[in-house]
């Protein structure tokens, strides 16, 4: 698609009225896959850690504050990758560019929240609990979003967050717990390369004990669906190929253990993935770019994995960084913390395009952007349109739902 | 034994109301439940993390009362306090608190009196407080200390002390507390989560509460009382008023016969049962004697360890092993030592990070430990530690070990493990499939034989 055709794409999809279709699946056909699959939706987030920087992410390339602003970091049209008029991403982002063209990527800009914070662990905290620090804050918008879905009763967890860190405040919930698993090898019993001790362990804990115990019960049911789950899954990563060639950065293989997951059955609903690094003090331009290619070509491999894998009616994927950064650019060839950004939601099911405007960069306040959509609204989106939830007790407010997902009306 | 108490005890599988009466009386046996090495093994997993075969058969010659006040009263050695001082400043030394995690797991496996330190990891999951998030390894072992200096003591006294840690207060953002904006943080979860539970107070208690405390802060990583900052105001908590303090504050929130009731019933959820969670008459009595002794908690803990409900199969095997029960519990029944950081992390893993809990409600316990990546993880933190070239059972090699035990054929070994490590029997199915396991003879057939045990069903309850 070249870029002219790319911006009438974008004009055609931001009118909101044109009948989107994928894969050549028609819609009706789209719609039963929906209705089968609803209760197992599923949503990939991504965490960018240390602020991302909105402005050289998705970058006002015709804009000339910017370029005042931004002497030694603004990156200049001819190296970068066309959005719209005076719009461009990173040229490191040419996953995210290709997901836009294929129709798969929204760009929700100048996301952010009223009086913000501008520490990474308290801006943190609200995005991950949607409350402020003086409000008492015991759970997180995922804790209270996973207390919501049934439990799929299976014993698989209802979420999962992967990698070494600590776990997302966001999945913290008085009564749901979220294991964290730094890697398939933890998902996989040990010994079991054995026939005879493979054997012999589903035999051990597949039998009913029939006592008057329930915790024994539940524990054996539980330890059945366990081992049952990660066969399933060896089984499945056993069998799992792919054309698709993951990049080899820690992000590119969460997500690929990520596909691996959803396609080995788990009816978990909620995965969890961080890429730290944004906070771009100083000699921003090689990390900034380092970390958008490993981001963007990492989501682009794993959604073309989940297309193959047929799961691609199922998943969405939401990227979100704890704050943008400051407009100017410091002394350092870097940028302070700042405040609004853009979000993106990528997936078969997502509106593509671009939602909202780039806040204007001559009325800022001190020194940062004004943002205009909450991101309680994008989370809106989430729990009512993709989840089927109700919002309003999770992010503990009312939101108005950014329409990021396709709807499956007949027209 | 009366008739009634027979009935109650022939009772325990119909889902009838327990007795408080029965429940908390002095231990007498049954034709079920006699003092016998399982008996005595329950006690020590329950009240500690396990025993050794050689201590359950020194224990069964006494009776459970003496090897109760035995648990209660140690003592530790003043050697062994003193290396255990020294090794925890080494940890600090390394500026790294996550040795001071295994310097706690280092204590468990060693320590004479594992009632104590049992305990102390109760209190720690009830005051919790993470280091992750006071990433101070000095406030961390303060509170530590802290924490095992009152375990069995006066609750009251606790509850003080616990109010002005450094730990606790930069844990809950309340290391200020300015007269013109009081932090309600910490007024609220001493009432909702150290002494009352949900419910027993309103939400103007809090804010009044919060006044009581404005003046008490942390200056230099020590408590102090800015009494520039001191609303002198008249308040009302809990139906009270008067110009109160924060140690009339405190003093206020444990006059409630909730706290009692609130403390009581976590204690017998921690060491008796998971569920169903025990109904207030069943807590009335413990409640009572918590209060008429002062709060202390000592005499609490030896009613519990010497009831009829205690041993009764209400209670045996009726509690999901957290990470540390489980993977303590394994060693210190088989006399085993570890690389205790490696133990630490993996803990944390599965859930129970020695100084990092998940949140200042500390550890929920019971049914949530298991998940399939929990149950994976326990299996496989099995035969890590039985594999890790670190680990020692009795100084020597697993084998070794139960050689010089005298258990010598598979059969041998896996009745010595379900002795020494299981709460509920092994049905006679498995035993007789992990027997065949074994029996394939190669050096590594022990280790695939107590794995496979480790991982049915039956292991995981404590």
């Amino acid at each position: 698609m070249s870029h002219f055709s790319r911006r009438n794409f974008l004009r055609s999809s931001a009118a909101g009225s044109a009948v989107l279709t994928f894969g050549g699946l028609a819609p009706s056909a789209l719609q039963a896959a929906a209705e089968q699959s609803k209760s197992e939706r599923i949503l990939v987030v991504i965490e960018l850690q240390g602020g991302n920087d909105g402005l050289n992410t998705v970058i006002p390339v015709g804009d000339e504050t910017y370029r005042k602003l931004r002497s030694k970091l603004a990156i200049a049209k001819n190296d970068s990758l066309e959005i719209s008029d005076g719009l461009a991403f990173h040229s490191s982002l040419r996953g995210f560019a290709d997901l836009l063209e294929a129709g798969r990527l929204a760009v929700i800009q100048g996301v952010g929240y009223p009086d913000p914070n501008r520490s990474h662990f308290e801006s943190m905290d609200i995005w991950h609990t949607c409350q402020r620090k003086d409000e008492n804050r015991t759970d997180g918008w995922l804790g209270r979003l996973l207390e919501q879905t049934p439990d799929a009763g299976v014993g698989d967890p209802s979420a999962l967050h992967l990698g070494h860190d600590k776990q997302p405040f966001a999945f913290m919930s008085r009564k749901v717990r979220v294991p964290s698993i730094r890697s398939l090898e933890q998902f996989h019993l040990q010994g079991t390369e054995d026939a005879q001790f493979r054997q012999a362990v589903q035999e051990l804990t597949d039998a009913r004990r029939g006592d008057s115990n329930d915790l024994l019960n539940f524990v054996q049911s539980s330890t059945s669906s366990a081992i049952s789950a990660s066969e399933r899954l060896s089984s499945s990563v056993k069998s799992y190929s792919s054309s698709v060639t993951y990049p080899q950065n820690g992000l590119g293989e969460q997500l690929q253990t990520v596909a691996k997951l959803i396609s080995s059955g788990l009816k978990t609903s909620v995965y969890y993935v961080t890429l730290n690094g944004f906070d771009t003090h100083s000699q921003q331009p090689d990390a900034h770019a380092g970390l958008l290619r490993q981001l963007g070509d990492s989501v682009k491999a794993f959604l073309e994995d989940i297309d193959q894998l047929k799961h691609s009616d199922r998943v969405a994927l939401m990227c979100f960084s704890e704050f943008g950064r400051r407009v100017e650019e410091n002394a350092s060839a870097g940028t302070d913390h700042g405040t609004a950004g853009p979000m993106f939601m990528a997936g078969a099911m997502v509106k593509p395009g671009l939602f909202g405007e780039l806040p204007s960069l001559s009325n800022l306040q001190d020194g940062d952007l004004r943002h205009h959509t909450d991101f309680r609204q994008v989370y809106a989106a989430v729990i009512q349109n993709w989840f089927q939830c109700e919002a309003e007790p999770i992010l503990k407010g009312q939101y108005n739902a950014v329409d990021l997902f396709a709807t499956m009306d007949k027209q | 034994m009366n008739m009634h108490a027979a009935a109650c005890a022939r009772n325990h599988r119909l889902n009838v109301i327990l007795d408080p009466d029965w429940a908390w009386s002095e231990f007498q046996s049954t034709p079920e439940t006699t003092w016998n090495i399982r008996t005595a093994a329950h006690l020590f997993r329950r009240a500690g993390f396990g025993a050794t075969q050689h201590e359950l058969t020194v224990a069964v010659a006494k009776t459970p009362a003496a090897v109760v006040d035995e648990l209660l009263t140690g003592p530790e050695l003043e050697t062994f306090q003193l290396e255990m001082k020294s090794l925890s400043h080494a940890a600090l030394a390394t500026g790294n608190v996550k040795q001071l995690s295994a310097w706690w797991v280092y204590r468990m496996l060693s320590t004479p009196m594992q009632l104590l330190e049992k305990t102390t990891l109760f209190w720690h999951g009830h005051f919790a407080t993470s280091a992750e998030k006071v990433a101070d390894g000095r406030l961390m072992l303060t509170q530590n200390e802290l924490l095992r200096a009152f375990a069995f003591g006066d609750f009251s006294k606790l509850l003080l002390a616990i109010s002005r840690d450094p730990a606790m207060l930069v844990y809950l953002d309340s290391v200020t507390n300015r007269k013109s904006h009081p932090n309600e943080n910490y007024a609220r979860e001493i009432m909702e989560l150290f002494c009352l539970g949900e419910g027993n107070y309103s939400e103007t208690d809090i804010r009044e509460l919060a006044r009581c405390f404005t003046g008490w802060e942390i200056r230099r990583d020590e408590f102090r009382f800015n009494r520039y900052q001191h609303d002198e105001g008249e308040k009302t908590i809990l139906a009270q008023t008067g110009n109160f303090g924060g140690e009339d504050g405190v003093r206020i929130v444990l006059a409630q016969d909730a706290a009692p009731e609130f403390i009581a019933s976590k204690l017998v959820r921690y060491f008796v049962m998971d569920e169903p969670s025990p109904t207030a008459a069943l807590i009335a009595p413990l409640a009572k004697e918590l209060r008429n002794s002062g709060m202390l908690i000592q005499p609490v803990l030896r009613r519990i360890f010497t009831s009829n409900l205690f041993y009764s199969p209400h209670a045996v095997g009726r509690k999901v092993r957290s990470p540390v029960e489980l993977a303590v519990g394994l060693l210190r029944s088989l006399e085993g030592s570890t690389n205790t950081f490696d133990l630490a992390e993996e803990m944390l893993t599965l859930g129970q990070g020695l100084l990092y809990p998940p949140s200042v409600k500390g550890w929920d316990g019971g049914r949530t430990w298991i998940n399939s990546s929990t149950l994976l993880g326990r299996s496989n933190l099995v035969r890590t530690l039985i594999t890790n070239d670190k680990t020692r059972f009795g100084k020597t090699t697993l084998k070794q070990y139960l050689a010089t035990q005298k258990v010598t054929n598979p059969r041998m070994v896996i009745d010595y493990l379900e002795t020494v490590l299981f709460a509920v029997p092994i049905p006679e199915a498995a035993k007789a499939q992990v027997e065949a396991l074994m029996k394939s003879g190669n050096d590594g057939s022990l280790i695939e034989g107590l794995h496979a045990l480790c991982t049915i069903p039956e292991f995981q309850l404590g």
